[in-house]
C-alpha cells in the first residue's frame, strides 16, 4: 500500500472507532451492571486505540508528526479527550462524563470525514524542531483537559445541580483545570522558548499567540475566583464556559480572522 | 460581607469595588495620555536608564511592603479583589490586539488616536504592566514571609511572571534585531534594523556557501480549461515523486527516470548543474478505465526555465509543482572585534551564539531558490534575556507544581500569612 493517501482510508478507522464509542457511551448510560461498565470501558478504549494505530501508520506514511495540520490536531483531540474520559472513569466513576467526552470526540472526528485532508509530506524548515512535537502535544492535552472541564461546566450551569450534588463535578472540574492549565503554560513557554531558536525573539504578538495568552488568562481568572470564591459555584462555571469558547477561538477562529494574515500559525486546511 | 455597605471605599478588607476602581482608572489615564499625546509610540529607556529605573522600582517596592505591610492599601493590593479586576483590564487589552491587526498603519481614526494597532508600545499598556508588576511582587513577598515550602508553587508562578514582565519591559529598548543580507564570498558587517536604519556591527561575516537541501517535488493533475487542480472527493490530489509509482486521481503514473537538476535538450530532459537548472522526471501515465498509455517529461521549471506540464488528454495535464526547501544552511566565517575567527554553519532552528550576538538563518532568494547567492540572516543582541529565561524556568517549575499538587483545600487561603 506504499504511497497510498492514508487518509483515503480514514472513513473506514473513523466508522470503527464511533460505531465502537457509541456503543460504549449507551453501555453506559443503559444499566448500572459492572460487567456492563467493564465492556463499556473496553470499547471506549479499543476506539481509541483503533485511532492510534491509525496514527501511527499516518505518521510512518507522511514521513512527518502529523501535527501540522487543523484535520491532524483534530485527530489528536479525539484520541486524547476519549483518553480522558476513559481514564477520569476509571478514576472518579463519572459515567456521564465519558459519554460525553466519547461524544466530543466523535464530533471531531465527524468534522474530519466532512473536511478531508490534504496529504502533505513537506514540513517547511522552522517547524523542523525538537520542540515541535512536546509543543503540540502539550497543548492538545491541555485542550483536551479544559474540553472535558468545559462538559462539566455546561452539565453544571443546565442541569441546576444542588450544593450535594455540585461538589463532586466541581472538584473533578478544578483538577481538570489544574491539570490543563499547568499544560496549557508548558505549551505556552516551550513555544517561547522555540520561537528563540527559530525565529530570534521568544514573543512577537503573532495572532495565534496573542491569542493563546488571552486563553491563557481566561483560565487564570477562573483560578482565581475559585480560590477567593469556592462556594460560588454558577459563576465559576460561567467563566470556564466562557473560557473554553476562547480556546477555540484561539484553535479554529484565528485561521479566519482578518488580524491573522500570515501568521506561521495558521494551520493549511 | 454585611459591613461592605458601611466600609469606606479603601478601608480593610477591600472589596471589587476598589481593585476595578484602581484597574479602570489605570485604563481611562492611560487612553487619555495615549490620545492627547497625539498617538506616539513609547519607548522605555536604553541602557542604563532602564537598569536605574528597574531598581529603582524594586527598591521602592521592597521599602513600601516592609514598612507598611499592614496598611489597608498594601494588603489591598496584594487580594484576590485586586487581582481580578487587573487581569481583567490586561486581557481587555490583549484582546484588542486580538482583533485589531498590529504593527500595521491603520487608517481608522479611533485606531490611530488610541493606538491600537501597536498596544504594546501605548500607555494603557504599560501602565496596566506596571500595575501587574506591583501585584505581583506584593503577593510574592507576602508569601515569602515567613517562609513555607507549600508556597513553592505559588512562589515560582507568581514570582516567574513578575521576572519575565519585569525583564521584558525594561528589556525591550536595549534588544536590537537586525537583518543582514549576505552575497556568497562577500564580507558584511552592517545590517538594517526594522525602521530601516543602517547598524554597524562589532563583527563581520563573510558568506562562504549557501545551501538549500529540498524536498523531491510534487505532481498534480489539473483541468486544461481552467487550470484548477483536480479534486478527489474534496481533496487536492499532490503526490510528492520519492517513489517510482502511485496512484494519482483517476490515473496510474510510472516514474522512468528522475532528474534533480536538469536542462531541456530537444523534446528531453538531460542531467545539468549550472544556475537555474531545474527538476525534472519522465512519466509514463496509464488510465486503467481505457488502458490508454502516454509518456513525457515534466519539470517545474525555474527563475530561468520555464516549466513544463505533461498533456494526459484534451481535458487534463499532469504538473510538477516548484520543489519545497527541506532545510536551508548558510556557511559563515565570523570576525569579531575581539579578535575571534570562526567557521560554521547557521540553518533554521540551529542559530550561532557568538560575543552576546546570536546568528540566525531566516531567508534566501526565493526566486532563485536553490541558486539563490544571497543568504538573509538575522542578528539579535538582547542582554536581558537570561533574566527572562529565568522566570521562564521559574514558570515551568511552577506549572509542574501545580500539575503535581493540584487545587489548594480550603479555598487555599491556609498557607496565607
Amino acid at each position: 500500500m506504499e504511497g497510498q493517501n492514508m487518509w483515503l482510508d480514514f472513513p473506514i478507522y473513523a466508522s470503527v472507532a464511533i460505531v465502537c464509542w457509541l456503543a460504549a457511551s449507551g453501555l453506559f448510560l443503559s444499566s448500572g451492571k459492572k460487567l456492563m461498565n467493564q465492556m463499556a470501558a473496553g470499547l471506549s478504549f479499543a476506539g481509541t486505540a483503533f485511532l492510534l494505530v491509525f496514527i501511527t501508520i499516518l505518521w510512518v506514511n507522511i514521513q512527518r508528526p502529523p501535527m501540522r495540520t487543523l484535520g491532524e490536531t483534530r485527530l489528536w483531540y479525539a484520541v486524547f479527550l476519549s483518553g480522558i474520559g476513559l481514564v477520569s472513569y476509571l478514576r472518579w466513576k463519572y459515567k456521564w462524563l465519558v459519554s460525553y467526552s466519547l461524544g466530543l470526540a466523535m464530533v471531531f472526528l465527524i468534522i474530519n470525514l466532512n473536511h478531508p485532508e490534504t496529504y502533505d509530506k513537506t514540513l517547511m524548515p522552522a517547524l523542523q524542531s525538537p520542540w515541535f512535537i512536546p509543543h503540540v502535544i502539550v497543548y492538545i492535552f491541555a485542550y483536551a483537559m479544559l474540553g472535558a472541564s468545559s462538559l462539566i461546566a455546561l452539565r453544571n450551569l443546565f442541569f441546576v445541580p444542588t450544593e450535594r450534588t455540585i461538589k463532586g463535578p466541581i472538584q473533578m472540574a478544578d483538577n481538570l483545570v489544574y491539570l490543563g492549565f499547568s499544560f496549557l503554560t508548558l505549551g505556552l513557554l516551550f513555544g517561547a522558548l522555540w520561537a528563540k531558536e527559530a525565529w530570534g525573539h521568544y514573543w512577537t504578538w503573532d495572532p495565534k499567540e496573542t491569542w493563546a495568552f488571552i486563553t491563557w488568562m481566561f483560565y487564570l481568572v477562573y483560578i482565581h475566583y475559585r480560590f477567593r470564591h469556592p462556594s460560588e459555584h454558577k459563576k465559576a462555571m460561567a467563566v470556564l464556559a466562557v473560557s473554553f469558547a476562547i480556546l477555540l477561538i484561539c484553535w479554529f477562529g484565528v485561521n479566519y480572522l482578518p488580524s491573522a494574515q500570515n501568521s506561521v500559525h495558521v494551520y493549511s486546511e | 460581607m454585611s459591613n461592605e455597605k458601611g466600609r469606606k471605599f479603601g478601608q480593610h478588607p477591600w472589596s471589587y469595588r476598589e481593585g476595578s476602581t484602581i484597574s479602570a482608572a489605570i485604563l481611562l489615564i492611560g487612553f487619555s495620555i495615549q490620545a492627547a499625546s497625539g498617538g506616539t509610540v513609547l519607548l522605555i529607556a536604553g541602557f542604563p536608564w532602564n537598569l536605574i529605573l528597574g531598581v529603582v522600582f524594586l527598591g521602592l517596592l521592597v521599602f513600601s511592603f516592609y514598612f507598611w505591610q499592614k496598611h489597608p492599601v498594601i494588603k489591598g493590593l496584594g487580594s484576590v479583589k485586586a487581582a481580578l479586576p487587573a487581569i481583567l483590564g490586561f486581557t481587555f487589552l490583549i484582546l484588542l490586539m486580538g482583533f485589531v491587526k498590529q504593527d500595521v498603519e491603520s487608517r481608522n481614526a479611533l485606531v490611530k488616536l488610541f493606538g491600537l494597532s501597536h498596544l504594546v508600545k501605548t500607555w494603557p499598556f504599560i501602565l496596566i504592566n506596571l500595575y501587574l508588576m506591583i501585584l505581583l511582587g506584593i503577593v510574592t513577598m507576602k508569601r515569602l514571609i515567613p517562609y513555607n515550602f507549600k508556597n513553592a508553587g505559588f512562589f515560582l508562578n507568581h514570582f516567574g511572571l513578575f521576572l519575565i514582565l519585569f525583564s521584558t519591559a525594561l528589556g525591550s529598548s536595549d534588544m536590537q534585531r537586525l537583518s543582514m543580507n549576505c552575497n556568497e564570498n562577500q564580507i558584511e558587517h552592517r545590517a538594517v534594523d526594522v525602521s530601516g536604519k543602517v547598524v554597524e556591527l562589532p563583527l563581520s561575516i563573510k558568506l562562504l556557501d549557501f545551501n538549500i537541501d529540498e524536498f523531491r517535488p510534487k505532481v498534480t493533475i489539473v483541468d486544461n480549461k481552467t487550470n484548477e487542480i483536480v479534486q478527489n472527493r474534496g481533496i487536492d490530489q499532490l503526490e510528492m515523486l520519492d517513489r517510482d509509482s502511485f496512484d494519482i486521481a483517476q490515473y496510474h503514473l510510472k516514474m522512468e527516470q528522475f532528474l534533480a537538476s536538469s536542462e531541456k535538450a530537444g523534446d528531453a530532459y538531460i542531467k545539468a548543474i549550472e544556475p537555474g537548472s531545474a527538476p525534472s522526471a519522465k512519466v509514463v501515465v496509464t488510465n486503467p478505465t481505457d488502458h490508454t498509455r502516454v509518456s513525457g517529461w515534466i519539470s517545474s521549471g525555474s527563475y530561468v526555465n520555464s516549466p513544463e506540464a505533461f498533456r494526459l488528454n484534451e481535458y487534463y495535464s499532469l504538473v510538477m509543482l516548484p520543489a519545497e526547501p527541506r532545510k536551508f544552511s548558510s556557511r559563515i566565517n565570523i570576525q569579531t572585534k575581539s579578535g575571534k575567527s570562526v567557521m560554521t554553519t547557521v540553518e533554521v532552528n540551529k542559530p550561532f551564539h557568538i560575543d552576546g550576538w546570536t546568528i540566525y538563518q531566516t531567508s534566501y532568494n526565493t526566486e532563485m531558490g536553490r541558486w539563490s547567492e544571497l543568504s538573509i540572516l538575522e542578528l539579535v543582541h538582547d542582554p536581558w534575556l537570561p533574566l527572562v529565561y529565568i522566570g521562564i524556568f521559574l514558570m515551568m517549575a511552577g506549572a509542574v507544581f501545580l500539575f503535581v499538587s493540584g487545587k489548594p483545600k480550603n479555598g487555599g487561603t491556609e498557607h496565607v500569612a
